[in-house]
């Protein structure tokens, strides 16, 4: 019989309310609370273990929880892991959100949450965990613990799974394509949809648009006459013969190329663009319309700028994943930093 | 890139031909640039007119990078 | 104006002394139709192949596909292009359905070209799969691009039409076993009881991207590249005024059979006079500049609007920066009242997290989608390779790759293959075959 633990915050686990928030994480052989109703609802699995943990512990104290939960589990076995049902407790959602995502990367076995729509832990985690819509409170405690182990259940049983529409968990994000041979064909239902709209009835695009994500602004240079900038660009410039063999589309790969002694980028064959979604021509014959070092080189000397960074960064953007350029920038920002670099021109094409 | 870069705490401009998908990824700071394949210096035109596009539009993006904003904001250039 | 397609339906092709159509038997006298090619001194080699329906064959690098037909008046299939300019969509042309005729290379690719499987599970990413498939594989002397990414493909494609011309001519004068026939009225001419119902334009966003002329989707043989958005009656993409580009990541392009078949005007024809007042076609384009994107959308909602449109129907022949010119165009026909179903593919990367377009709008609130390029897809060996495996590869193909560190290269020595959905031929469909879409897993 397969195995399943199950984690719950201090009030769920019958130890108290806001006053025990900052209950320390512990694991208990056994059920303790909700685990009865999940150990219940499963039919491929027993939850020999639940893990307790105050909302305010996994809150402020986050890397230690985490840790010190993961030591609990080490050695043990399981097969799936559970949290909350958390509601619409913001913190509890956090918390299952934080030690499910965990779980995944340590365990590598399917994590399964449920929370209330507005619960800000599904926007935060929805891309990581499955999260099932839950209730508002705790009056929903069996609803939302079937729905969670029916899931659980067909993932044990090595059932084939649905899409987030079919098995009712939230939208994460991922969306993947899908080869239908009853489907209509696209013609028919652009038409459908068409019609549908024209005449002011219900109709479902197969693209939600979904919502943008904004970053806080970071703090403007102070004192630009002592600064060092940095270009990065998503453009394809990289030494005539690429080195770092970045690709030409959907690139995982990304090169940082010293211009130290460099008064502009030269072309005709000794930089040049790999970037294969745009015609290559006018940058092959003068990369700075790309990267402008010339122009930045310009600033330097007059005083504008303090410094320009030993390197220019660079990556090709068409087809990249939003993951794959993220840990590419992430890695570039190992070497601003090192660098000392205070702002940076990011040029795309 | 742009959002990780700021995210990490970076002051940063994208320069960039398409603004909608600039504002739409996320930049905070935004510069247009005038095409895809040459977005700095039209090949077309005479040396001295790019270069005086490309040092123009770059120094609005230095400035960009000093100044103060509240919202995403897309930099006017003249030229 | 009155198009008549004439239908010969073509059960199985083979090899013979004449090139003749009979009992629904293509005949091809080989010699006869490599040396009718070959007239251009461009292509140094030449074959032709036949790939069936079912059969383990896999096709690679194809850059384009034709579908063989003639001009009973004795004009070019394409004006323009295989010869003067005259207008399509008027008159009787003859075709040959079910066969198509491909522009494979023997061993040279490019970013545009694509691939087909004939059997197997490859065989469910493109259209293509289920015709009989006429492959012309020729090399050529055009040494200024022989190692480039980018190519201009011309000897080849230009070598196809020519072939499909040839063979079309077959059937000049016999009688069709079926005659499709379109008629449209004029804009202002409909009945009483037609221009009561909603209208609704087909608005087409053809590959225009290089600046370079060569690339680029041809309309009447003039570069795309090189118009603002215009008016055509959709006979005049059914009937050959529409050349396909070299240069679209395959999986998002329109091929010349795609124009010549496209199933979006069929089944707005199809609902003309019963559900909706189908008024026409508004060609756009892609154009690379901010500003040439936000130019052509005004054009096409200004024209939709003065054309009376209710509704319209507009599709994308790519993804990435074109992403920009749809959400543009969508948002200036919603802005000037004319409601809006768009049809476009997504790239939301191997991951399937990526946004699915580059630019969003919450106008764009109607979409059909067609599939994802990034789709990674495995396919086992195939018996026959028609045109060189190594091509996917090594020519930078869009959705193939020489290395990776997770998964190895695109073509394996055991002639297995690991591919982006990119290259599957005319995979996404988005003329409006797609029996894809995409889900949130």
């Amino acid at each position: 019989m397969k195995k399943a633990i199950l984690y719950i915050n201090q009030f769920f686990a019958g130890i108290g309310g806001e006053d025990k928030a900052d209950h320390a994480p512990e694991i208990r052989e056994g059920l303790v609370g909700p685990a009865m109703a999940l150990d219940g609802a499963l039919k491929n699995a027993v939850v020999t273990h639940t893990i307790i943990c105050g909302d305010n512990f996994m809150g402020s104290r986050e890397d230690e929880a985490v840790e010190k939960i993961m030591e609990f589990l080490s050695d043990k076995e399981f097969d799936i892991f559970f949290a909350g049902p958390a509601f619409q407790a913001g913190r509890y959602g956090n918390a299952c959100g934080v030690i499910c995502k965990a779980v995944k990367e340590r365990f590598g076995v399917p994590v399964i949450s449920s929370m209330h729509e507005e619960n800000p832990g599904v926007d935060m985690f929805k891309k990581e965990v499955v999260i099932f819509p839950g209730g508002k409170s705790a009056a929903a405690m069996r609803k939302d613990t079937k729905k969670v182990a029916a899931y659980g259940d067909k993932i044990l049983a090595g059932e084939k799974l649905g899409n987030a529409q079919e098995e009712g968990y939230y939208i994460r994000g991922i969306r993947h394509q899908v080869i239908d041979k009853t489907m209509e064909p696209a013609s028919k239902r652009a038409m459908a949809m068409l019609l549908n709209k024209l005449s002011g009835q219900e109709y479902t695009t197969e693209l939600p648009i979904p919502k943008v994500e904004r970053v806080p602004i970071a703090a403007p240079i102070k004192e630009m006459a002592s600064a060092k900038i940095a270009f990065v660009t998503s453009g394809g410039i990289v030494p005539a013969d690429n080195p770092d063999r970045i690709q030409s589309a959907s690139a995982t790969r990304w090169g940082m190329y010293d211009i130290s002694a460099e008064a502009r980028l030269e072309g005709n064959g000794v930089y040049k663009t790999i970037h294969a979604g745009y015609d290559p021509a006018a940058a092959d014959a003068d990369p700075n319309v790309c990267v402008p070092l010339d122009a930045l080189r310009a600033y330097e000397k007059e005083g504008r700028i303090g410094s320009i960074d030993s390197h220019f960064y660079t990556t090709v953007g068409t087809g990249t994943t939003e993951a794959e350029a993220a840990r590419m920038a992430q890695e570039m920002i190992v070497h601003l930093k090192e660098h000392n670099v205070d702002g940076i021109i990011l040029t795309s094409t | 890139m742009v959002k990780e870069i700021e995210k990490a705490g970076f002051p940063v401009v994208q320069m960039a031909n398409l603004v909608p998908v600039a504002t739409t990824v996320g930049a905070n700071k935004i510069v247009p640039t005038i095409s895809i394949p040459y977005p700095l210096g039209d090949p077309s035109t005479s040396k001295e007119e790019q270069w005086k596009l490309r040092y123009h539009r770059v120094g609005v993006a230095l400035d960009a990078l000093a100044t103060d904003i509240e919202e995403q904001t897309v930099f006017n250039v003249k030229f | 104006m009155k198009l008549e397609l004439g239908n010969f339906h073509v059960k199985d092709a083979r090899f013979g002394e004449k090139t003749y159509f009979e009992d629904g038997i293509l005949t091809i006298n080989k010699e006869e139709a490599i040396a009718y090619v070959m007239e251009d001194e461009h292509i140094t080699s030449a074959d032709i192949i036949i790939a069936r329906p079912g059969e383990a064959k896999r096709i690679v690098p194809v850059k384009e596909a034709i579908e063989p037909r003639c001009r009973v008046s004795g004009g070019p299939v394409f004006p323009g292009v295989t010869g003067g300019i005259e207008t399509c969509g008027n008159g009787r042309t003859h075709a040959l359905k079910n066969t198509s005729v491909l522009a494979v290379g023997k061993h040279w690719g490019s970013f545009g070209d694509g691939l087909i499987d004939m059997s197997g599970k490859g065989a469910d990413y493109t259209y293509f799969s289920q015709l009989i498939n006429i492959c012309l594989v020729a090399d050529t002397d055009e040494e200024f691009e022989r190692y480039e990414q980018q190519k201009k493909n011309k000897a080849i494609r230009w070598g196809a039409m020519r072939l499909s011309e040839y063979l079309g001519s077959a059937v000049k004068d016999m009688e069709p076993q079926d005659i499709e026939t379109y008629e449209l009225e004029p804009v202002s001419k409909k009945s009483p009881e037609v221009a009561k119902l909603p209208s609704v334009v087909y608005v087409m966003q053809p590959q225009s991207q290089m600046e370079e002329q060569g690339y680029n989707d041809l309309v009447y043989g003039w570069d795309a590249n090189r118009m603002v958005p215009t008016f055509m009656h959709p006979n005049e993409i059914l009937d050959g005024a529409m050349i396909s580009g070299s240069f679209m990541p395959c999986s998002s392009k329109w091929s010349t059979y795609d124009f010549m078949n496209n199933p979006t005007i069929k089944e707005l024809y199809g609902n003309h006079g019963k559900t909706v007042n189908f008024l026409g076609v508004i060609m756009s384009n892609l154009n690379v500049a901010m500003e040439q994107k936000e130019r052509a959308a005004m054009f096409v909602a200004n024209m939709a609007k003065n054309l009376g449109a209710d509704g319209a129907i507009l599709a994308e022949e790519g993804y990435g920066n074109p992403d920009a010119d749809f959400i543009a165009c969508y948002r200036a026909l919603e802005d000037i009242g004319v409601k809006t179903v768009g049809m476009t593919n997504e790239c939301t990367g191997r991951d399937g997290q990526s946004q699915p377009l580059v630019t969003l709008d919450e106008k764009a609130n109607a979409i059909v989608s067609c599939g994802n390029v990034s789709q990674l897809v495995e396919l086992p060996p195939m018996d026959e390779v028609i045109g060189e495996l190594a091509a996917l590869g090594r020519d930078g193909l869009s959705g193939g790759w020489d290395g990776d560190e997770k998964l190895g290269p695109s073509v394996r020595e055991d002639g297995s293959v690991i591919m982006e959905n990119n290259s599957m031929f005319c995979g996404d469909q988005v003329s409006g075959w797609s029996r894809k879409t995409m889900k949130e897993f």
